[in-house]
């Protein structure tokens, strides 16, 4: 495993930091996007707006990255 | 009440149900923290009121229940509130007893739910009477109770050495904030300032990793195997079938004591009450089946109490459910205020109303749904949710939430509370010790004898 591939834990489970920079950097531009482009008078359509951006980057990242968990299914 | 109206309600518990069926299953997330910005975007969103009790309720019902199931399942606990059970839940899944504990679980939440409503129901009504006289004192009751929360919790002396602290970082960022302009004076930022408590933990990890000794010390060279049993549960779904008449009669009266004591940390409660209920059984595995029923029991009842008893009769959050994962119910600027909010705008009937369908909705879905599909929902979650795309949702949220509420500076605001909030609990000072210093904090500098 590679420097750069470095796995840590955080809140209970394990990460990639490279896979968590490039997550993080994705929620933040989608979270970001959605408030410009929602008019900047009406609070209320903001939040909607940067809402919406930060889940459909979840959705890009969930797609992306591979969960850092072995999942072995088992007759009990 | 319309009919339309009604639909909306249904149709806001089953999306709470889809929502914390699947967040429940995250291994390890934090009830407050999933509850209260999820809630609060609800609120802000300007959905009626009603529907806005009807979501969160279904959505405490749902996550208390399906936060236990990967204990059973693959030995992760799905949050706070199920890690009382880990201990004896690892040991019926060694004895390959899982599919039985899941439904165990479930049947442990139905009755804590039909336990709890009418009871907190009951004594919220009670209490009501005194409403008027106890919110005249709120401001002196967030302070007595983030010293009796202080009091109660695992770092009792720094927990009070905090509470002044705090009130100064609270009201320091306020200033700053009028002082330049940025938020009218006399508006007091509170949303942004929450969540960083809420996500302090988690920011002092992010930043320890920048720090190299300490970073060492979180790498993990192996990923975690979790293994799935593949258990067929057709059988009966019946409750009085899964548990025992014993099981029944203990898991019925701890859900029924914790409802007088709504005002202690539901954690706590769950503890004492389960292990006191199964202690007294012989056989290991009678007894931890007797303690899984029974904390199923109760992390609904004090989650049900908890919100249930200070929106009815106080309409101020007075106990560690409503001031953590409920706190948007009661003040969320501009929606909710602390003289405004649910308690205010719903009468007596539409607040039952609103709780019953939450609740009902919530666990008949949830108790078919645990009961049948566990095994599946679980391995989809593991598979295909990482938990980088977890954290990073969290992280755009509050940056979001941080730069609405005062701008770009406060996102560095909220980072200082994080940083703060998040030493502080590390070293032993409870979430509800500042959730309540935020809320006491104008009122404690307004009196302080400078």
């Amino acid at each position: 495993m590679g420097t750069n591939k470095e796995m840590v834990e955080i809140w209970g489970d394990i990460v990639e930091i490279r896979h968590l920079l490039i997550s993080m950097a994705i929620s933040n531009i989608s979270t970001i996007g959605g408030l410009l482009l929602a008019p900047s008078n009406n609070e209320g359509k903001q939040l909607f707006f940067g809402l919406m951006g930060s889940l459909i980057g979840f959705v890009i990242s969930a797609l992306f990255i591979k969960p850092k968990r072995i999942v072995i299914s088992k007759e009990g | 009440m319309n009919i339309i109206l009604f639909i909306q309600m249904v149709l806001a518990a089953i999306g709470a149900v889809f929502i914390y069926t699947l967040i429940g299953f995250i291994p390890g997330t934090d009830e407050t923290s999933v509850l209260m910005p999820i809630t609060l975007s609800v609120v802000l969103a300007g959905i009626p009121p009603i529907i806005v009790l009807t979501f969160f309720i279904a959505a405490i019902v749902t996550l208390n229940l399906t936060n236990a199931i990967p204990t059973a399942l693959v030995g992760l606990p799905g949050g706070v509130m199920s890690s009382p059970m880990m201990e004896f839940s690892l040991f019926l899944k060694d004895k390959g007893l899982s599919p039985l504990v899941i439904k165990k679980m479930a049947a442990g939440s139905l009755i804590g739910v039909l336990v709890s409503l009418p009871t907190s129901l009951l004594l919220a009504n009670f209490l009501s009477s005194y409403s008027e006289r106890i919110s005249t004192y709120a401001p002196l009751l967030f302070l007595i109770g983030s010293i009796f929360l202080a009091l109660m919790g695992r770092n009792k002396i720094l927990s009070l050495l905090s509470i002044l602290p705090l009130s100064l970082l609270f009201m320091g960022l306020r200033y700053l904030y009028w002082g330049i302009g940025i938020v009218p004076e006399g508006t007091n930022v509170t949303v942004s300032f929450f969540l960083g408590i809420t996500i302090g933990p988690l920011v002092l990890s992010l930043l320890s990793l920048l720090n190299k000794t300490k970073g060492q010390s979180m790498i993990r060279n192996e990923i975690k195997k979790i293994i799935i049993p593949k258990y067929i549960m057709v059988d009966t779904l019946n409750p009085f079938k899964i548990m025992t008449r014993e099981e029944i009669k203990r898991a019925c009266m701890a859900a029924l004591i914790v409802n007088f004591l709504f005002v202690l940390s539901p954690v706590g409660l769950t503890i004492l009450f389960g292990e006191l209920a199964a202690n007294r059984v012989q056989d290991p595995i009678d007894r931890a089946n007797t303690a899984i029923a029974t904390m199923a029991s109760l992390t609904q009842s004090t989650y049900l109490s908890g919100i249930i008893i200070p929106l009815i009769a106080i309409g101020i959050p007075l106990s560690p459910i409503a001031i953590g994962p409920g706190a948007a119910l009661f003040n969320a600027p501009p929606v909710f205020t602390i003289n405004n909010n649910l308690h205010h705008i719903l009468d007596k009937k539409e607040l039952i109303i609103g709780i019953i369908t939450g609740a009902v909705l919530a666990i008949g879905t949830t108790y078919f749904v645990a009961s049948k599909f566990a095994t599946n929902i679980s391995t989809f979650v593991l598979k295909r949710i990482p938990h980088e795309a977890v954290l990073s949702l969290f992280i755009s949220f509050i940056l979001l939430l941080a730069y609405l509420d005062a701008g770009l500076i406060n996102i560095f605001g909220v980072l200082l509370i994080g940083i703060t909030s998040g030493t502080l609990n590390k070293m032993g000072v409870s979430y509800g010790v500042q959730f309540m210093t935020l809320y006491a904090a104008p009122w404690i500098l307004e009196k302080f004898p400078y």
